[in-house]
């Protein structure tokens, strides 16, 4: 599974001046949830013309991890079926996103995987990507309000062709819970969920599974705490600048992570996500705050079936569970689409239609789409994912979505892990905020 | 100065004036052409690269677009990589860990291991061999080898019958997880010192140790006053090759973590600061040149005292 980049997300709506709470309506949209029941089918594609369609396109995906790749071969399939000439070419994960500036600047391929928000922002503001208005044109109607405002870069045109998105939630098994005597659907504030892992853990479970080994993964988990505790405006304003890591609040949200510590494994930086969802799997460890693709490791249905999740627990009543994490993955033309624009957009027209979605829906059918025409979830995992953003006043990205990418990474990464490993907080944090500032201008 | 090495120093400059007038002009053509083509590349690929380095160092610059979206700021990457950036001396630490580990354990051990192979014991090929098999691998197959085997659901933890949560951290740990590294590299360096002594023994001459013998020295001494000066040569090669392994490690803690856990080193700070869509190429410069200084000034230091001596 795409370790890293699956929770890629959405645009940093801030700069563009449009509030939340459209771009929740807009992931609602494209859950499936308030979808109209209408199916266009191929409509990008039918609209291709024959003469487009005999042009190569070459699609740069990142998507090596085999669940994922599975569902690139399916839509390249489904894409060929429809007419088109598309060229494929797999980049190991980490080596594609590592090289991305050069790879953009060098001979790209027509069209390549990336990520609404910030990171499809900077890209198309420095002429790395083509704009695609043209094919919005097509495909508008099939997205709402919200998709469309996370797919435009900071000039207003769009570069983005959304695809799929997942939340981020507390995932569990339903029979450890219930073997533990735990009802996941009680597990409201924050005394409930201290309760429920001292039942965990006198079932003998580790009651929380978290790996860091990245560097990444525990920054869900610092999100979800700093939105429950001082409120998701605070937190935006912490991951754009304008609040400051010395801000007494910044210790609240750290003092609350440190009470899930007797419940944690102990070996967290020595785990990937991977490692620690195992443990989840293997009932060994009651839960793991992670992205729906945390479903990924469950490869025998009986296991997947029994897979749940609920919203991470309120802390401060004030801000309820009003806040959650749901990325958006997608497509981008990049400048070299200009040599065969007709077919590459054509093609980003097709990968925005609902032919896309069902030929990746039926290799992996607990996939989200953006597309409001897509049908509404059957399987219950999925259901509950959608759920759960319903529920929600205020979608966030990942905090390296929120936060500048040469902050978030290489900076708070480590600071994470430093806190982790049992850093002092208030050091931590001061060392955050020298590091923030010393940072060129964005 | 005598005046024996006076007249020799005549005898030589006449010699080569003398040599030189021998040459002819197409003689002259082909040495130009050998000596001047693997400068040419030299410069090219090594030189300029490394002054672009060293000038990329005094600017901002995220690696997009052309030299005009450069900002330059001084010395302003050194002295925030000195007062602002904690990897750093994490980094530095590891380097200088890695070089004493390198230069006081593991050489000496490769130095010890070709003495007792020199003198063809029992099963010698075996442990030659034995000891040179890591070397054929290269270090990103070693570091995934031995990630398997220390990662906490791997050989190690297993054969322990610790599970997942309850394992050891050989890599999470800071404390701990240098000290595996440094290990494991020692396990590959050692072999490699072994050889190269191994074939700087071979090649000196026995009439020397016979010598020694007859003189009435015992074998250790024998090997300290006679063997071990005579390979000078060797020693230069081994003591540059120490700094520079040391200095430039690399893949191994790449593969294991990528630096992070207090396990970083300079080469894949400067890695890790200049690849990737936030690229800091100014910063991941700076690193790279005092990367580069570090590496420089000893090997500089030590070549100028040796070969002045041989001289």
């Amino acid at each position: 599974m795409t370790a890293k980049e699956k929770r890629e997300n959405m645009s940093d709506m801030e700069k563009e001046g449009v509030s939340r709470r459209s771009v929740i309506k807009g992931s609602l949209a494209g859950a499936g949830a308030i979808a109209t029941s209408t199916v266009l089918g191929t409509a990008g594609a039918s609209k291709a013309s024959a003469a487009a369609k005999k042009q190569t396109v070459s699609v740069g995906s990142n998507q090596s991890d085999p669940a994922p790749r599975k569902n690139d071969q399916a839509w390249v399939a489904a894409a060929t079926a429809a007419g088109f000439n598309v060229k494929l070419n797999t980049v190991d994960h980490n080596t594609f996103q590592n090289q991305i500036s050069s790879y953009l600047q060098g001979t790209p391929d027509n069209v390549f995987t990336w990520f609404a928000g910030y990171r499809m922002q900077f890209f198309a503001k420095k002429g790395l990507a083509t704009s695609i208005n043209d094919v919005w044109a097509k495909i508008g109607s099939q997205f709402t309000a919200g998709y469309k405002n996370a797919s435009k870069g900071l000039d207003g045109k769009y570069y983005f062709v959304p695809t799929t998105w997942y939340p981020w939630a507390v995932m569990y098994r339903k029979s450890v819970f219930a073997a533990a005597g735990v009802d996941a659907s009680k597990i409201i504030t924050w005394d409930d969920f201290l309760a429920a892992c001292k039942k965990l853990q006198a079932a003998g479970l580790t009651p929380i599974a978290l790996g860091d080994k990245g560097g990444w993964e525990a920054m869900g988990t610092f999100d979800f705490i700093n939105f429950r505790t001082n409120g998701f405006q605070f937190h935006m304003d912490l991951t754009a600048g304008r609040a400051k890591w010395t801000d007494p609040r910044v210790q609240k949200t750290f003092a609350n992570w440190a009470t899930m510590f007797p419940y944690q494994n102990k070996d967290v930086l020595d785990l990937d996500w991977q490692a620690a969802a195992t443990l989840v799997l293997q009932k060994k460890a009651g839960m793991q705050v992670m992205g729906a693709f945390h479903a990924s490791i469950y490869t025998d249905p009986a296991d997947l079936a029994d897979l749940a999740l609920f919203p991470f627990p309120q802390i401060d009543p004030k801000y309820g569970r009003e806040a959650v994490e749901a990325p958006i993955d997608g497509y981008m033309l990049s400048t070299s689409a200009a040599k065969n624009a007709s077919a590459s957009k054509g093609l980003a027209a097709f990968i925005g239609s609902t032919a896309y979605g069902n030929a990746v829906l039926k290799v992996s059918p607990t996939s989200l789409f953006s597309n409001s025409n897509m049908p509404k979830p059957t399987n219950e995992f999925a259901l509950s994912q959608v759920k759960l953003v319903q529920s929600c006043k205020y979608i966030a990205q990942f905090f390296d979505r929120d936060s500048r990418p040469d902050f978030a990474s290489p900076i708070f990464a480590n600071a994470l892990q430093k806190y982790l490993g049992g850093g002092d907080p208030v050091a931590i944090a001061k060392d955050l905020q020298a590091q923030w500032d010393a940072l060129p201008p964005a | 100065m005598s005046n024996s090495t006076k007249v020799a120093e005549a005898t030589g400059r006449k010699a080569r004036r003398g040599r030189k007038n021998a040459f002819t002009s197409k003689d002259r053509a082909v040495i130009a052409g050998l000596v001047g083509g693997p400068t040419l590349l030299h410069i090219v690929f090594v030189w300029l690269p490394a002054i672009a380095t060293i000038l990329l160092s005094f600017c901002q610059w995220d690696g997009i677009g052309g030299i005009n979206n450069i900002t330059w700021v001084g010395f302003k990457n050194f002295t925030q990589i000195w007062t602002l950036y904690a990897d750093f001396k994490v980094a530095l630490r590891n380097n200088v860990l890695w070089l004493l580990v390198f230069g006081l354990i593991a050489t000496p051990l490769g130095v010890i291991l070709a003495y007792y192979i020199d003198k063809n014991l029992k099963g010698t090929k075996f442990y030659q061999t034995a000891f040179y098999m890591p070397l054929i691998l290269s270090l990103a197959v070693t570091g995934i080898v031995w990630d398997y085997i220390f990662r906490v659901n791997g050989l190690v933890n297993s054969l322990l019958g610790k599970d997942t949560t309850h394992a050891i951290a050989f890599f999470g740990d800071p404390h701990k997880n240098i000290w595996v590294v440094l290990g494991i590299a020692s396990w590959r360096h050692i072999g490699y010192m072994m050889l190269l002594y191994l074939a700087g023994m071979k090649s000196v001459d026995p009439s020397l140790r016979e010598a020694s013998a007859i003189d009435g020295a015992g074998e250790w001494y024998t090997f300290r006053k006679v063997i071990f000066p005579s390979l000078r040569p060797v020693n230069v090669i081994v003591v540059v090759v120490t700094i520079i392994e040391a200095l430039r490690a690399f893949d191994l803690v790449y593969i294991i973590n990528r630096g992070k856990n207090g396990l970083q080193v300079l080469a894949v700070a400067v890695y890790e600061n200049i690849l990737g869509e936030s690229a800091r190429i100014g910063w991941g410069a700076a690193l790279a040149t005092i990367l580069f200084l570090l590496c420089l000034g000893p090997i500089m230091v030590y070549l100028y005292q040796n070969f002045k001596r041989i001289d």
